[in-house]
Order: structure tokens, then sequence, then C-alpha cells
């Protein structure tokens, strides 16, 4: 039952940063723009 | 069902590895951590996991990665030797068949400690190396702590996950790692960009340092308090009020003592009555055998050397009280005994040679984290994060060493990760240095000596 648990966490916080970390480009190349900035509409607006 | 889990994890693990190849390198330090395999009644353990991870990540890696000004550290040729020596002395073993089940994995764990440090080009993979080797280990320290926190543990009695012992699940092992990861987790709940240090972060930051702290208790190996206590010194380096943190550590440690086991207590107690114990007194008389097999085999008996050992000794116990008092000497005989320690594990199977050049590479970490730290004390708050990190990676690095004066750990693949997590940040800062034509340490010339160095 602990040892499920635990695997539980662990695994699900192994795999959500692979998921952050699949979405920012930083990873592969520090140059690139942040992941976290919003793309701008055409009108420079941030989209929400 | 657990099989299915991981086979679901890993295929997702996997899968996003062909979007980003680091992923790959990332799912070779969870496997060789966590080692799924062998807590897999199925399927899993049919699969050369291991093997594809490690495949993927240098195909990928020659395929894609961008390899511009790469740099690679005197500590990988270092370890390129060492390699090369430790093939050379199982060839001639005086164990062939044990010396090559041992070089199976010793190769791995150094090959991989080689090839690391080139994938580490940016900080978030540097980060993110941390971040699985962390996040990989504390699978077996919250549930080791857990147990214990519930009333389980024992000498040899904590389960955890798996029962044979090997890897990173051993007491002795996991007590020494749990206690050497702290420095690195107390860095995420301050510096981390993954998991941005919110309330969520700090909280699970602190329970996992309190499960780390558990191990010891849980294990009961000496080794693991004893670490706690070089923790406990080094910390001292950069805590603002020295004297308001030695006053709280002792005020904890007060507090903590009517919580621990009684059986916890007594074993620690051994400690100071080391001559009275097997356990203890045999270590002394197989390092007092390796410094004697050295002398006639200066290069080593190659892997598992200690096997031919046969050691005589003298339990030391004093009876009585008072005026009565007496000296108690027990004879004892014991056979292909383990070194217990790291450095004459290195000494009794790869000889002098092989020792040195485990030193080095060892040493040379920490005095390379060393320069890094001061390097980049009084850096600009872009760079805040350096600093702190060479800080932590040099504890945990000491803190693993210190432990393995005691455990044979040194070849475990879980220190030459971290030997990599070093090496790569060392050439990622000398690649941005190059890059940006600065050197902080001559800009720091005009700043004050940093408080704390």
């Amino acid at each position: 039952m602990i040892d499920s648990l635990v695997l539980g966490l662990t695994h699900g916080l192994l795999l959500l940063t692979a998921w952050r970390l699949m979405n920012n480009p930083a990873l592969d190349d520090e140059s690139a723009p942040p992941a976290n900035e919003a793309p701008r509409s055409r009108w420079g607006r941030k989209r929400a | 069902m657990r099989d299915l889990a991981f086979i679901a994890f890993l295929a997702a693990i996997f899968s996003l590895g062909f979007r980003r190849p680091f992923i790959f390198v990332l799912a070779y330090v969870y496997i060789d951590v966590v080692s799924p395999q062998r807590m897999s009644y199925f399927l899993l353990n049919a699969f050369p996991i291991s093997a594809m991870a490690v495949g993927f990540a240098v195909l990928s890696w020659l395929a894609f990665d961008d390899k511009k000004d790469t740099r690679v550290a005197p500590r990988q040729g270092l370890m390129l030797a060492l390699l090369a020596y430790c093939y050379w002395t199982t060839t001639k073993a005086d164990f062939p068949i044990d010396a090559a089940f041992k070089w199976d994995w010793v190769w791995k764990a150094l090959a991989f400690a080689i090839f690391l440090p080139l994938t580490l080009r940016t900080k978030l993979r540097i980060e993110a190396l941390l971040l699985f080797m962390l996040l990989s280990v504390a699978t077996i320290i919250i549930s080791g702590g857990v147990k214990t926190a519930l009333g389980g543990g024992g000498y040899g009695q904590l389960k955890l996950f798996v029962d044979n012992n090997s890897g990173l699940f051993e007491g002795s092992i996991i007590s020494a790692v749990a206690i050497c990861v702290i420095p690195l987790i107390l860095w995420f709940t301050r510096y981390g960009t993954i998991f941005p240090p919110d309330w969520r972060v700090k909280t699970f930051g602190y329970a996992l340092i309190f499960a780390c702290l558990l191990m010891p208790v849980g294990t009961q190996a000496r080794t693991g308090l004893l670490c706690i206590g070089l923790l406990a010194i080094l910390m001292l380096r950069d805590v603002k009020r020295r004297m308001v943190y030695i006053g709280g550590a002792a005020a904890l440690a007060l507090v903590a003592i009517p919580f621990l086991p009684t059986a916890f207590s007594e074993r620690m107690g051994t400690i100071r009555t080391y001559q009275a114990d097997a356990s203890a007194s045999t270590r002394i008389a197989v390092w007092q055998w390796t410094l004697d097999y050295v002398k006639t085999h200066p290069f080593g008996g190659g892997f598992e050397a200690y096997r031919q050992n046969e050691i005589k000794y003298d339990k030391v116990e004093t009876v009585g009280e008072g005026a009565s008092i007496t000296v108690v000497r027990t004879p004892e005989i014991d056979k292909s005994r383990a070194y217990h320690s790291a450095y004459f594990e290195m000494l009794g199977e790869q000889g002098w040679p092989g020792l040195i050049l485990w030193l080095m590479i060892h040493l040379g970490g920490i005095v390379r984290m060393e320069v890094l730290r001061r390097r980049y004390w009084k850096a600009p708050p872009d760079q805040a994060w350096i600093s702190p990190l060479a800080t932590a990676l040099q504890h945990a690095h000491m803190i693993y060493l210190f432990g393995a004066t005691f455990v044979g750990i040194a070849l475990n693949p879980f220190v030459y990760m971290l030997v990599g997590a070093q090496i790569g940040l060392d050439t990622y800062l000398a690649r941005k240095r190059a890059e940006e034509g600065m050197k902080p340490m001559h800009k720091r010339r005009d700043s004050p000596a940093p408080a704390a160095a």
C-alpha cells in the first residue's frame, strides 16, 4: 500500500518533470524564447 | 498491476524522448536508480530497458545534439583511464568469474559518467538531471521514511521494494545517499526553475529531507548518523547566524532523541564501543588484511579480491562494573569478508594505481566545485544559482565520500552521476565564460571577500 502510493507520487512527479521539459525550448537551446511567454496576437496583445 | 503501471510510465517517458532526446538520458538515470525491472514480476524484466535507454540516448546525441564547442574535462579522461585500468585488472583477476560479474556493471557506470557531461549543454539539462536523480532516489527514501515513521525498520529489516540488498536498496548505502542528497534538495527549494520554489515545492522538499533523515533511523546504519554529523558541520559554512544554527540543531537533536527507537540508540552507541562489535571489528581486520595484501600485489587482485581473505581478530568487551571491571578478548575467525570501505575496496581490488586514479577523480570534483563556489560567490542575480549549486554538489560529494569510509561504494553508479553533473556544470560555465568573454573571478577582485568562504 505504502509502496504503491509512493510509486504513484514520485512517478507522477517524474512524468510531470519530463512533460515540463518537453515544453521548454531552453532544454536544448538557451537562446530560444522562453516557453512561458504567451504567444502574441497579430495586434501585439498577449493571448490568454 | 504494478507491472502495467511501470510499462505505461516507461512508454510515456520513452515517447517524450523521441520529442526531446535528452529525456532518454533521464530515462537511463531513472532506470539505473529505481531499477523498475527488479520490482517487476513479468514483462518488464524481459526487456533490456536499461540498454534501450542508454542506446537511444547515445544514438540521439550522436545524430541530433548540438556538439558545437563540446568540452571534455580532465576528470573524464581520468575516468576513461580508470575504466581501461579496471578492464586490465579484470583480465588478470584472482577470481575471474566474480570479477567479470562486477565489471559488467562497473564499466556501464563509468562509461555513462564519461558520456553524461557531453549532453549537459544547458542549465536546464543540469537541473533536469539532478531533479530526476532526486525524484528517483526519493522513491526509495520516501517509502523507507514512511515505514520508519510508522514503526517499521531495524538493522537489515527495513523493506525497500526489493529484498536483494543490491544497488541503492542496501541499508547503509541508502542511508549515506539519503543524507548526501539533502544539500541538493535544499538547492531546489531556493533556485529550481522546472518547479519554481513556491509553498508546494518547499513543503515537498522539507518533507523529503525529513524522510532522508529517517533513513539512518529505519536502517539503523551507523554510517548514516555519521553522515548527518558531517552535513550539520558543512551547513555551518553558509548559515548567516551560526550560533542560532548550532543552538537550533542541538535543541532539535535533544527533542528527537526520546522519539528514536531504543534499538537505534543502542546500535548508535556501538560507534563508541566498536571493538565489542563484530561488524566493526572485522572491518578493521579486513582493512589490515588489505594493506598486507597490496604489499605483495601493488596492482590489486581485481574485482572481488576480498573473497580470498581469512581474518583473525579479537573481539574486545569490558565486563563488570567499578573495581571488578575486566576486559574479555574473544578470538574470532572470518572468511571472505567484504571491504566495508570504498577506499580499501579500491586499494584491494585495483591496487595503488586504481586508488590514486579514484582519489583524483573524486577529490578533483571537490576542488573544482570549491573553485566555482568562490568564482561565482558575488555573481550577478542571473547567476546567483551557480555558487549554491556548486556548494550543494560539493557537499553531497563530501558526505558520500565520508560515508564511503565505512561502506564499499567506490563504484556505485549514483556517485558517478553526481560526478557527471559536476563536470557538466563546470564545462557549461567554461563555455558560457568563453561565449561572453567574461571572467567573474577578475571582476570580483575589487569586491570584498566572501563572508563565509
